[in-house]
Protein backbone atom coordinates (compact mmCIF):
# COMPACT_ATOMS: atom_id res chain seq x y z
CA UNK A 1 0.00 0.00 0.00
CA UNK A 2 3.09 2.24 0.91
CA UNK A 3 4.20 2.00 -2.81
CA UNK A 4 0.30 2.31 -4.60
CA UNK A 5 0.12 5.68 -2.20
CA UNK A 6 3.70 6.76 -3.42
CA UNK A 7 3.00 6.53 -7.04
CA UNK A 8 -0.48 7.64 -6.83
CA UNK A 9 1.07 10.69 -5.50
CA UNK A 10 3.93 10.78 -8.08
CA UNK A 11 1.61 10.60 -10.90
CA UNK A 12 -1.59 13.00 -9.62
CA UNK A 13 -0.31 15.91 -11.24
CA UNK A 14 0.04 14.14 -14.94
CA UNK A 15 -3.38 12.09 -14.17
CA UNK A 16 -5.44 15.77 -13.57
CA UNK A 17 -3.86 17.02 -16.76
CA UNK A 18 -5.24 13.97 -18.54
CA UNK A 19 -8.61 13.59 -16.94
CA UNK A 20 -9.36 17.13 -17.02
CA UNK A 21 -8.49 18.07 -20.64
CA UNK A 22 -10.33 15.16 -21.66
CA UNK A 23 -13.22 15.06 -19.75
CA UNK A 24 -13.16 19.18 -20.68
CA UNK A 25 -13.51 18.56 -24.82
CA UNK A 26 -15.85 15.73 -24.07
CA UNK A 27 -17.88 17.84 -21.95
CA UNK A 28 -17.53 20.73 -24.21
CA UNK A 29 -18.26 18.77 -27.44
CA UNK A 30 -21.73 17.13 -25.33
CA UNK A 31 -22.42 20.90 -24.90
CA UNK A 32 -22.68 21.65 -28.19
CA UNK A 33 -24.48 18.89 -29.11
CA UNK A 34 -27.71 21.21 -28.90
CA UNK A 35 -26.82 23.90 -30.64
CA UNK A 36 -25.47 21.88 -33.93
CA UNK A 37 -28.84 19.25 -33.15
CA UNK A 38 -30.78 21.02 -36.12
CA UNK A 39 -27.87 21.32 -38.69
CA UNK A 40 -26.53 17.59 -37.52
CA UNK A 41 -29.90 16.19 -39.40
CA UNK A 42 -28.26 16.87 -42.94
CA UNK A 43 -24.53 15.85 -41.75
CA UNK A 44 -26.18 12.08 -40.54
CA UNK A 45 -27.48 11.63 -44.18
CA UNK A 46 -23.98 12.81 -45.87
CA UNK A 47 -22.00 10.26 -42.86
CA UNK A 48 -24.74 7.47 -43.07
CA UNK A 49 -23.71 7.18 -47.44
CA UNK A 50 -19.93 7.07 -47.29
CA UNK A 51 -19.55 3.52 -47.33
CA UNK A 52 -16.34 2.60 -45.92
CA UNK A 53 -15.63 5.86 -43.74
CA UNK A 54 -19.40 5.25 -42.07
CA UNK A 55 -19.14 1.68 -41.64
CA UNK A 56 -15.06 2.59 -39.74
CA UNK A 57 -16.41 5.27 -37.78
CA UNK A 58 -19.52 3.58 -36.67
CA UNK A 59 -21.92 5.76 -38.40
CA UNK A 60 -23.80 3.99 -40.65
CA UNK A 61 -24.92 2.04 -37.20
CA UNK A 62 -26.23 5.06 -35.53
CA UNK A 63 -27.80 8.18 -36.18
CA UNK A 64 -25.25 11.24 -35.72
CA UNK A 65 -28.07 13.71 -35.12
CA UNK A 66 -29.31 11.94 -32.06
CA UNK A 67 -27.47 12.36 -28.65
CA UNK A 68 -26.39 8.51 -28.39
CA UNK A 69 -24.81 8.91 -32.19
CA UNK A 70 -23.24 12.05 -31.44
CA UNK A 71 -21.49 10.88 -27.82
CA UNK A 72 -21.13 7.14 -29.36
CA UNK A 73 -19.15 8.69 -31.96
CA UNK A 74 -17.95 12.12 -31.63
CA UNK A 75 -17.18 12.07 -27.71
CA UNK A 76 -16.35 8.34 -28.12
CA UNK A 77 -13.70 8.77 -30.69
CA UNK A 78 -12.26 11.25 -28.19
CA UNK A 79 -12.46 10.13 -24.86
CA UNK A 80 -10.90 6.65 -26.89
CA UNK A 81 -7.97 7.23 -28.08
CA UNK A 82 -7.35 10.04 -25.20
CA UNK A 83 -7.49 7.25 -22.64
CA UNK A 84 -5.83 4.39 -24.37
CA UNK A 85 -3.18 7.35 -24.36
CA UNK A 86 -2.95 7.97 -20.89
CA UNK A 87 -3.31 4.08 -20.28
CA UNK A 88 -0.27 3.38 -22.39
CA UNK A 89 1.57 6.18 -20.73
CA UNK A 90 0.88 5.27 -17.59
CA UNK A 91 1.70 1.54 -18.18
CA UNK A 92 5.04 2.35 -19.90
CA UNK A 93 6.89 4.47 -17.75
CA UNK A 94 6.17 2.68 -14.68
CA UNK A 95 8.73 0.25 -13.95
CA UNK A 96 11.39 1.84 -16.22
CA UNK A 97 10.89 5.24 -15.22
CA UNK A 98 12.99 3.91 -12.05
CA UNK A 99 15.92 2.89 -13.67
CA UNK A 100 15.98 5.38 -16.39
CA UNK A 101 16.00 7.92 -13.01
CA UNK A 102 18.53 5.91 -11.25
CA UNK A 103 16.26 5.54 -8.30
CA UNK A 104 15.93 1.53 -8.77
CA UNK A 105 18.54 1.25 -6.18
CA UNK A 106 17.26 2.74 -3.77
CA UNK A 107 13.83 1.23 -4.51
CA UNK A 108 14.61 -2.58 -5.28
CA UNK A 109 16.71 -1.71 -2.11
CA UNK A 110 13.88 -1.78 0.41
CA UNK A 111 12.78 -4.37 2.11
CA UNK A 112 9.72 -5.76 -0.56
CA UNK A 113 11.29 -7.46 -3.00
CA UNK A 114 10.71 -6.80 -6.71
CA UNK A 115 6.87 -9.41 -6.77
CA UNK A 116 5.61 -6.95 -4.37
CA UNK A 117 6.96 -3.76 -6.17
CA UNK A 118 6.16 -5.56 -9.46
CA UNK A 119 2.41 -6.13 -7.92
CA UNK A 120 2.29 -2.84 -6.58
CA UNK A 121 3.08 -1.07 -9.32
CA UNK A 122 0.52 -2.55 -11.71
CA UNK A 123 -2.01 -1.38 -8.95
CA UNK A 124 -1.05 2.02 -9.20
CA UNK A 125 -1.59 1.57 -13.28
CA UNK A 126 -5.10 0.14 -12.75
CA UNK A 127 -6.41 2.79 -9.71
CA UNK A 128 -4.58 5.29 -12.19
CA UNK A 129 -6.87 4.36 -15.35
CA UNK A 130 -9.19 3.72 -12.75
CA UNK A 131 -9.11 7.71 -11.45
CA UNK A 132 -9.10 9.04 -14.96
CA UNK A 133 -12.17 7.08 -15.95
CA UNK A 134 -13.98 8.42 -13.01
CA UNK A 135 -13.12 11.74 -13.44
CA UNK A 136 -13.38 12.15 -16.87
CA UNK A 137 -16.86 10.42 -16.34
CA UNK A 138 -17.47 13.48 -14.21
CA UNK A 139 -16.77 16.04 -16.00
CA UNK A 140 -19.33 14.02 -19.03
CA UNK A 141 -22.41 13.82 -16.51
CA UNK A 142 -21.51 17.72 -15.82
CA UNK A 143 -21.59 18.00 -19.77
CA UNK A 144 -25.16 16.19 -20.06
CA UNK A 145 -26.72 18.01 -16.83
CA UNK A 146 -25.71 21.27 -19.01
CA UNK A 147 -27.59 19.67 -22.01
CA UNK A 148 -30.57 18.41 -19.59
CA UNK A 149 -30.26 15.09 -21.62
CA UNK A 150 -28.78 11.73 -21.17
CA UNK A 151 -27.90 8.91 -23.37
CA UNK A 152 -29.32 5.53 -21.61
CA UNK A 153 -28.01 4.40 -18.72
CA UNK A 154 -27.24 1.07 -19.51
CA UNK A 155 -25.67 1.70 -22.81
CA UNK A 156 -23.51 4.67 -21.36
CA UNK A 157 -22.18 2.06 -18.29
CA UNK A 158 -21.94 -0.50 -20.99
CA UNK A 159 -19.66 1.62 -22.89
CA UNK A 160 -17.26 3.30 -20.24
CA UNK A 161 -16.95 -0.01 -18.71
CA UNK A 162 -15.61 -1.29 -22.21
CA UNK A 163 -13.59 1.71 -22.21
CA UNK A 164 -11.75 1.11 -19.24
CA UNK A 165 -11.63 -2.57 -20.04
CA UNK A 166 -9.83 -1.26 -22.95
CA UNK A 167 -7.60 0.79 -21.51
CA UNK A 168 -6.49 -1.44 -18.88
CA UNK A 169 -5.70 -4.10 -21.78
CA UNK A 170 -3.16 -1.27 -23.50
CA UNK A 171 -1.99 -0.37 -20.40
CA UNK A 172 -1.18 -3.52 -19.45
CA UNK A 173 0.66 -4.53 -22.31
CA UNK A 174 2.71 -1.16 -22.18
CA UNK A 175 3.38 -2.19 -18.44
CA UNK A 176 5.55 -5.27 -19.92
CA UNK A 177 7.21 -3.31 -22.11
CA UNK A 178 8.17 -1.41 -18.78
CA UNK A 179 9.13 -4.44 -17.77
CA UNK A 180 11.35 -5.12 -20.03
CA UNK A 181 13.25 -1.85 -20.80
CA UNK A 182 15.65 0.26 -18.95
CA UNK A 183 14.03 3.94 -20.33
CA UNK A 184 10.86 5.43 -20.67
CA UNK A 185 9.49 3.38 -23.91
CA UNK A 186 6.64 6.55 -23.97
CA UNK A 187 6.59 7.00 -28.09
CA UNK A 188 6.53 3.22 -28.42
CA UNK A 189 3.23 3.51 -25.70
CA UNK A 190 1.68 5.93 -27.64
CA UNK A 191 2.68 4.34 -30.80
CA UNK A 192 1.07 1.33 -29.62
CA UNK A 193 -2.62 2.86 -28.83
CA UNK A 194 -2.62 4.35 -32.00
CA UNK A 195 -1.93 1.19 -34.11
CA UNK A 196 -4.45 -0.56 -32.42
CA UNK A 197 -6.72 2.06 -32.91
CA UNK A 198 -5.85 1.83 -37.10
CA UNK A 199 -5.98 -1.63 -37.09
CA UNK A 200 -9.52 -1.15 -35.36
CA UNK A 201 -10.32 1.11 -38.30
CA UNK A 202 -8.61 -1.36 -41.23
CA UNK A 203 -10.06 -4.37 -39.74
CA UNK A 204 -14.05 -2.86 -40.11
CA UNK A 205 -13.31 -1.59 -43.43
CA UNK A 206 -11.76 -4.56 -45.62
CA UNK A 207 -13.48 -7.82 -44.87
CA UNK A 208 -10.57 -9.78 -45.60
CA UNK A 209 -8.48 -8.61 -42.29
CA UNK A 210 -11.80 -8.43 -40.52
CA UNK A 211 -10.00 -11.33 -37.69
CA UNK A 212 -7.96 -8.56 -37.04
CA UNK A 213 -10.95 -7.82 -34.81
CA UNK A 214 -9.20 -9.84 -32.10
CA UNK A 215 -6.54 -8.54 -31.37
CA UNK A 216 -7.51 -4.41 -31.20
CA UNK A 217 -9.26 -3.61 -27.39
CA UNK A 218 -10.80 -0.74 -29.54
CA UNK A 219 -13.10 -3.32 -31.20
CA UNK A 220 -15.37 -4.01 -28.45
CA UNK A 221 -15.32 -1.16 -26.82
CA UNK A 222 -16.56 0.49 -29.80
CA UNK A 223 -19.11 3.64 -28.81
CA UNK A 224 -21.13 2.73 -32.20
CA UNK A 225 -21.17 -0.89 -31.40
CA UNK A 226 -22.78 -0.62 -28.12
CA UNK A 227 -24.88 1.83 -28.16
CA UNK A 228 -26.55 0.21 -31.61
CA UNK A 229 -26.56 -3.66 -30.18
CA UNK A 230 -27.26 -2.34 -26.30
CA UNK A 231 -24.03 -4.86 -25.76
CA UNK A 232 -20.59 -6.23 -25.59
CA UNK A 233 -19.37 -9.11 -27.16
CA UNK A 234 -18.60 -11.17 -23.99
CA UNK A 235 -15.89 -13.14 -25.90
CA UNK A 236 -13.96 -10.37 -27.01
CA UNK A 237 -13.96 -8.88 -23.59
CA UNK A 238 -12.56 -12.33 -22.02
CA UNK A 239 -9.90 -12.29 -24.75
CA UNK A 240 -8.67 -8.82 -22.92
CA UNK A 241 -8.81 -9.85 -19.95
CA UNK A 242 -6.58 -12.69 -20.84
CA UNK A 243 -4.67 -10.39 -22.79
CA UNK A 244 -4.05 -8.45 -19.65
CA UNK A 245 -3.46 -11.44 -17.43
CA UNK A 246 -0.83 -12.83 -19.97
CA UNK A 247 1.01 -9.30 -20.58
CA UNK A 248 1.03 -8.96 -16.79
CA UNK A 249 2.34 -12.61 -16.26
CA UNK A 250 5.45 -12.46 -18.66
CA UNK A 251 6.41 -9.31 -17.89
CA UNK A 252 6.52 -10.28 -13.38
CA UNK A 253 8.92 -13.41 -15.08
CA UNK A 254 10.92 -11.19 -16.57
CA UNK A 255 11.37 -8.39 -14.18
CA UNK A 256 12.02 -11.08 -11.59
CA UNK A 257 15.05 -12.56 -13.62
CA UNK A 258 16.31 -9.19 -15.20
CA UNK A 259 19.38 -7.47 -14.26
CA UNK A 260 18.41 -4.34 -12.83
CA UNK A 261 20.84 -1.25 -13.65
CA UNK A 262 21.40 1.10 -11.06
CA UNK B 1 13.54 -15.35 13.43
CA UNK B 2 16.84 -14.69 14.19
CA UNK B 3 19.15 -16.83 11.52
CA UNK B 4 22.52 -18.70 12.46
CA UNK B 5 25.26 -16.42 11.24
CA UNK B 6 27.60 -18.13 12.52
CA UNK B 7 29.65 -14.74 13.08
CA UNK B 8 29.81 -13.83 9.33
CA UNK B 9 27.87 -11.10 8.41
CA UNK B 10 28.88 -11.33 4.99
CA UNK B 11 29.98 -14.87 3.28
CA UNK B 12 30.23 -14.89 -0.16
CA UNK B 13 31.52 -18.56 -1.73
CA UNK B 14 32.73 -18.68 -5.21
CA UNK B 15 30.56 -15.90 -7.18
CA UNK B 16 30.81 -15.16 -10.77
CA UNK B 17 28.79 -12.88 -12.41
CA UNK B 18 29.17 -12.13 -15.90
CA UNK B 19 27.51 -9.52 -18.75
CA UNK B 20 27.06 -11.51 -21.98
CA UNK B 21 30.68 -12.12 -23.03
CA UNK B 22 31.92 -9.09 -20.57
CA UNK B 23 33.39 -9.79 -17.05
CA UNK B 24 31.81 -8.79 -13.90
CA UNK B 25 33.65 -10.78 -11.31
CA UNK B 26 35.15 -14.44 -11.49
CA UNK B 27 34.92 -16.99 -8.87
CA UNK B 28 34.68 -14.17 -5.46
CA UNK B 29 34.74 -15.92 -2.05
CA UNK B 30 35.03 -13.26 0.98
CA UNK B 31 33.99 -13.49 4.57
CA UNK B 32 32.89 -10.29 6.67
CA UNK B 33 32.54 -10.98 10.21
CA UNK B 34 30.33 -9.62 12.79
CA UNK B 35 31.10 -6.29 14.29
CA UNK B 36 33.54 -5.65 11.34
CA UNK B 37 34.55 -2.46 9.53
CA UNK B 38 35.56 -3.84 6.60
CA UNK B 39 37.03 -1.72 3.46
CA UNK B 40 36.59 -3.49 0.29
CA UNK B 41 39.20 -1.58 -2.42
CA UNK B 42 39.82 -1.57 -5.94
CA UNK B 43 40.06 0.54 -9.00
CA UNK B 44 37.12 1.96 -11.04
CA UNK B 45 35.96 -1.42 -12.89
CA UNK B 46 37.02 -3.89 -10.80
CA UNK B 47 34.26 -5.60 -10.02
CA UNK B 48 33.74 -3.63 -6.45
CA UNK B 49 29.54 -2.83 -7.31
CA UNK B 50 28.72 -5.70 -9.07
CA UNK B 51 29.15 -7.60 -6.34
CA UNK B 52 27.79 -5.32 -3.50
CA UNK B 53 24.57 -5.12 -6.15
CA UNK B 54 24.74 -9.06 -6.00
CA UNK B 55 25.02 -9.15 -2.75
CA UNK B 56 21.89 -7.16 -2.22
CA UNK B 57 19.74 -9.01 -4.75
CA UNK B 58 19.82 -6.50 -7.96
CA UNK B 59 21.78 -9.03 -10.00
CA UNK B 60 21.33 -12.56 -10.44
CA UNK B 61 24.13 -14.17 -10.59
CA UNK B 62 25.42 -17.46 -12.45
CA UNK B 63 27.49 -19.09 -9.63
CA UNK B 64 28.09 -18.80 -6.34
CA UNK B 65 26.17 -18.16 -2.99
CA UNK B 66 25.82 -14.98 -1.25
CA UNK B 67 24.77 -14.96 2.40
CA UNK B 68 23.68 -12.07 4.69
CA UNK B 69 23.73 -12.17 8.40
CA UNK B 70 23.33 -16.06 8.22
CA UNK B 71 20.17 -15.42 5.02
CA UNK B 72 20.23 -16.22 1.57
CA UNK B 73 20.36 -13.60 -0.54
CA UNK B 74 18.58 -14.58 -3.27
CA UNK B 75 15.49 -16.96 -0.78
CA UNK B 76 15.60 -14.47 1.71
CA UNK B 77 16.25 -11.06 -0.02
CA UNK B 78 13.35 -9.41 1.55
CA UNK B 79 14.70 -10.57 4.96
CA UNK B 80 17.76 -9.69 4.55
CA UNK B 81 17.27 -6.35 3.25
CA UNK B 82 15.06 -5.64 6.19
CA UNK B 83 18.36 -5.60 8.00
CA UNK B 84 20.52 -4.26 5.87
CA UNK B 85 21.01 -0.28 5.02
CA UNK B 86 22.65 0.41 1.37
CA UNK B 87 24.59 3.57 0.63
CA UNK B 88 24.66 3.32 -3.11
CA UNK B 89 27.61 5.35 -4.56
CA UNK B 90 25.47 7.56 -6.59
CA UNK B 91 22.50 8.70 -4.43
CA UNK B 92 19.19 9.16 -6.58
CA UNK B 93 16.00 10.08 -5.02
CA UNK B 94 12.66 11.27 -6.66
CA UNK B 95 13.50 15.20 -7.72
CA UNK B 96 10.31 16.25 -6.82
CA UNK B 97 9.83 14.81 -3.14
CA UNK B 98 10.97 16.49 -0.52
CA UNK B 99 14.09 14.87 1.89
CA UNK B 100 11.41 14.60 4.70
CA UNK B 101 9.12 12.56 2.53
CA UNK B 102 12.33 10.37 1.37
CA UNK B 103 13.42 9.70 4.55
CA UNK B 104 9.58 8.85 5.36
CA UNK B 105 9.17 6.85 2.66
CA UNK B 106 12.32 4.20 3.14
CA UNK B 107 11.27 4.19 6.98
CA UNK B 108 7.61 3.12 6.04
CA UNK B 109 9.14 0.86 3.88
CA UNK B 110 10.92 -0.82 6.78
CA UNK B 111 7.50 -0.67 8.99
CA UNK B 112 9.67 1.50 11.25
CA UNK B 113 9.17 4.43 13.10
CA UNK B 114 12.26 6.40 12.53
CA UNK B 115 12.00 9.66 13.21
CA UNK B 116 13.80 10.47 16.56
CA UNK B 117 17.01 8.49 14.81
CA UNK B 118 16.38 10.07 11.43
CA UNK B 119 16.14 13.50 13.32
CA UNK B 120 19.29 13.15 15.15
CA UNK B 121 20.96 12.05 11.86
CA UNK B 122 19.76 14.88 10.13
CA UNK B 123 20.86 17.36 12.81
CA UNK B 124 24.23 16.28 12.78
CA UNK B 125 24.35 16.01 9.24
CA UNK B 126 23.15 19.45 8.79
CA UNK B 127 20.25 17.98 6.58
CA UNK B 128 17.58 20.79 5.41
CA UNK B 129 14.09 18.64 5.29
CA UNK B 130 12.50 21.16 4.05
CA UNK B 131 14.11 21.07 0.22
CA UNK B 132 13.01 18.82 -2.55
CA UNK B 133 15.72 16.45 -3.85
CA UNK B 134 16.35 18.40 -6.90
CA UNK B 135 17.38 21.22 -5.19
CA UNK B 136 20.37 19.56 -3.52
CA UNK B 137 23.60 19.04 -4.56
CA UNK B 138 25.41 15.72 -4.80
CA UNK B 139 26.96 15.76 -1.56
CA UNK B 140 22.93 16.92 -0.13
CA UNK B 141 21.65 13.87 -1.81
CA UNK B 142 24.59 11.54 -0.45
CA UNK B 143 23.39 13.03 3.28
CA UNK B 144 20.06 12.04 2.68
CA UNK B 145 21.52 8.47 1.41
CA UNK B 146 23.24 8.54 4.47
CA UNK B 147 19.96 9.16 6.77
CA UNK B 148 18.25 6.67 4.81
CA UNK B 149 20.06 4.16 5.42
CA UNK B 150 21.21 4.43 8.86
CA UNK B 151 18.02 5.59 10.31
CA UNK B 152 16.80 2.28 11.08
CA UNK B 153 19.58 1.12 13.09
CA UNK B 154 20.34 -2.03 10.39
CA UNK B 155 22.98 -4.94 11.58
CA UNK B 156 24.25 -4.43 8.08
CA UNK B 157 25.68 -1.27 6.51
CA UNK B 158 27.00 -1.78 3.06
CA UNK B 159 28.18 1.54 1.57
CA UNK B 160 29.46 2.25 -1.95
CA UNK B 161 31.76 4.90 -2.15
CA UNK B 162 29.98 7.16 0.50
CA UNK B 163 32.32 10.11 0.61
CA UNK B 164 32.42 11.22 -2.74
CA UNK B 165 30.84 14.62 -2.70
CA UNK B 166 31.06 15.29 0.95
CA UNK B 167 33.15 17.69 1.97
CA UNK B 168 36.13 17.02 5.25
CA UNK B 169 33.81 18.65 8.01
CA UNK B 170 30.86 15.93 6.70
CA UNK B 171 33.27 13.14 6.41
CA UNK B 172 34.38 13.33 9.63
CA UNK B 173 30.42 13.76 11.09
CA UNK B 174 30.10 10.97 8.88
CA UNK B 175 32.84 8.29 10.07
CA UNK B 176 31.78 9.58 13.96
CA UNK B 177 28.19 8.04 13.20
CA UNK B 178 29.82 4.87 11.81
CA UNK B 179 31.72 4.42 14.55
CA UNK B 180 28.98 4.74 16.83
CA UNK B 181 26.50 2.24 14.96
CA UNK B 182 29.97 -0.30 15.13
CA UNK B 183 30.27 0.32 18.46
CA UNK B 184 26.80 -0.63 19.28
CA UNK B 185 27.16 -3.61 16.92
CA UNK B 186 26.60 -3.29 13.24
CA UNK B 187 28.95 -4.32 10.56
CA UNK B 188 30.14 -1.93 7.82
CA UNK B 189 31.31 -3.39 4.47
CA UNK B 190 32.48 0.04 3.04
CA UNK B 191 33.59 0.31 -0.70
CA UNK B 192 36.21 2.57 -1.38
CA UNK B 193 39.38 3.59 -3.27
CA UNK B 194 40.30 6.37 -0.65
CA UNK B 195 43.00 4.75 0.90
CA UNK B 196 43.64 6.62 3.80
CA UNK B 197 39.95 6.63 5.13
CA UNK B 198 40.45 2.44 4.62
CA UNK B 199 43.74 2.64 6.66
CA UNK B 200 41.82 5.11 9.40
CA UNK B 201 38.44 3.06 9.91
CA UNK B 202 39.02 -0.46 8.31
CA UNK B 203 39.81 -3.48 10.45
CA UNK B 204 39.87 -5.48 7.44
CA UNK B 205 40.38 -5.22 3.87
CA UNK B 206 39.87 -6.87 0.40
CA UNK B 207 41.53 -6.05 -2.98
CA UNK B 208 39.86 -6.71 -5.60
CA UNK B 209 41.55 -6.36 -9.09
CA UNK B 210 39.47 -7.64 -13.19
CA UNK B 211 36.92 -9.21 -11.32
CA UNK B 212 38.72 -11.50 -9.09
CA UNK B 213 40.01 -11.01 -5.18
CA UNK B 214 43.59 -10.71 -5.01
CA UNK B 215 44.44 -9.96 -1.48
CA UNK B 216 42.23 -10.11 2.14
CA UNK B 217 43.63 -9.54 5.50
CA UNK B 218 43.89 -7.00 8.46
CA UNK B 219 44.45 -3.27 7.03
CA UNK B 220 47.26 -3.45 9.20
CA UNK B 221 48.77 -6.98 7.79
CA UNK B 222 48.26 -5.01 4.30
CA UNK B 223 50.15 -2.17 5.21
CA UNK B 224 53.06 -3.99 6.24
CA UNK B 225 53.57 -6.42 3.77
CA UNK B 226 57.28 -7.84 2.73
CA UNK B 227 56.56 -5.73 -0.36
CA UNK B 228 59.67 -3.37 -0.67
CA UNK B 229 60.36 -0.60 -2.81
CA UNK B 230 63.49 -0.97 -3.88
CA UNK B 231 65.46 1.77 -5.40
CA UNK B 232 69.43 1.02 -7.07
CA UNK B 233 71.84 3.44 -8.77
CA UNK B 234 74.15 1.66 -12.08
CA UNK B 235 76.42 2.89 -13.93
CA UNK B 236 75.10 6.51 -13.65
CA UNK B 237 71.47 5.15 -14.11
CA UNK B 238 68.14 4.85 -11.42
CA UNK B 239 65.83 2.04 -11.78
CA UNK B 240 63.30 1.72 -9.14
CA UNK B 241 60.98 -1.50 -9.11
CA UNK B 242 58.98 -3.23 -6.18
CA UNK B 243 60.36 -6.59 -4.72
CA UNK B 244 57.86 -9.11 -2.25
CA UNK B 245 59.57 -12.34 -1.43
CA UNK B 246 62.92 -13.41 0.53
CA UNK B 247 65.09 -10.75 0.94
CA UNK B 248 68.37 -12.73 0.70
CA UNK B 249 66.95 -13.69 -2.72
CA UNK B 250 67.17 -9.93 -3.48
CA UNK B 251 70.66 -9.28 -1.65
CA UNK B 252 71.71 -11.91 -3.55
CA UNK B 253 70.50 -10.51 -7.04
CA UNK B 254 71.77 -7.54 -6.26
CA UNK B 255 75.23 -8.03 -5.64
CA UNK B 256 75.87 -9.59 -8.92
CA UNK B 257 75.22 -6.43 -10.20
CA UNK B 258 77.21 -3.36 -10.73
CA UNK B 259 75.47 -1.00 -8.10
CA UNK B 260 76.53 2.32 -7.17
CA UNK B 261 74.03 3.16 -4.26
CA UNK B 262 70.85 1.55 -3.33
CA UNK B 263 67.89 2.25 -1.38
CA UNK B 264 65.59 -0.31 0.05
CA UNK B 265 61.92 1.22 1.65
CA UNK B 266 58.82 0.36 3.09
CA UNK B 267 55.95 1.56 0.23
CA UNK B 268 53.64 4.21 1.61
CA UNK B 269 50.01 2.52 1.62
CA UNK B 270 49.17 4.46 -1.70
CA UNK B 271 52.03 2.76 -3.16
CA UNK B 272 50.79 -0.53 -1.75
CA UNK B 273 47.62 -0.57 -2.93
CA UNK B 274 48.82 0.75 -6.39
CA UNK B 275 50.92 -2.48 -6.65
CA UNK B 276 48.35 -4.22 -6.10
CA UNK B 277 46.05 -3.01 -8.78
CA UNK B 278 48.52 -2.96 -11.35
CA UNK B 279 50.26 -5.88 -10.66
CA UNK B 280 49.16 -9.36 -10.71
CA UNK B 281 52.64 -10.88 -8.42
CA UNK B 282 54.94 -8.98 -6.80
CA UNK B 283 58.11 -8.56 -8.59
Amino acid sequence: MILLRHEIKRNLRSLLIWAISIGLLSAGCILLFKSLEESMQGMADAYSNMGAFSAALGMDKLNVSTLEGFYATEVGLMFAIGGAMFGAMTGAVMLSKEEEGHTCEFLVTLPWGRGYIYFWKYAAVVLLVLLFNIVTFLFILMGFAGIGEMPKVRELALYHGAQLCMQLEIGSICYLISAVTKRRQIGAALGLAMLLYMVDLMCRIIPDIENLKYITPYYFSNGADIFASGSVEKGMVLISLIAMAVSVAIGAVIYGRRDLAA
Amino acid sequence: MRERTDGHAIEIKGLTKTYGKHRGVQNISLTVEEGDIFGFLGPNGAGKSTTIRSLLGMLHFQQGEIKVLGMDSVRQQKEMLSQVGYMPSEAMFYPSMKVRDVIRFAADARGADCRQEAGQICQLLEVNENKRIEELSLGNRKKVSIVCAMQHRPKLLILDEPTSGLDPLMQEVFFGLLLKYNSQGTTVFLSSHVLPEVKKYCRNAAIIREGQIIKTDTVENLSHSNLRKVKVWEKGQEREFSYAGDMKELIHRLNGMDIEDVLIEEPTLDELFMHYYVSDQPK
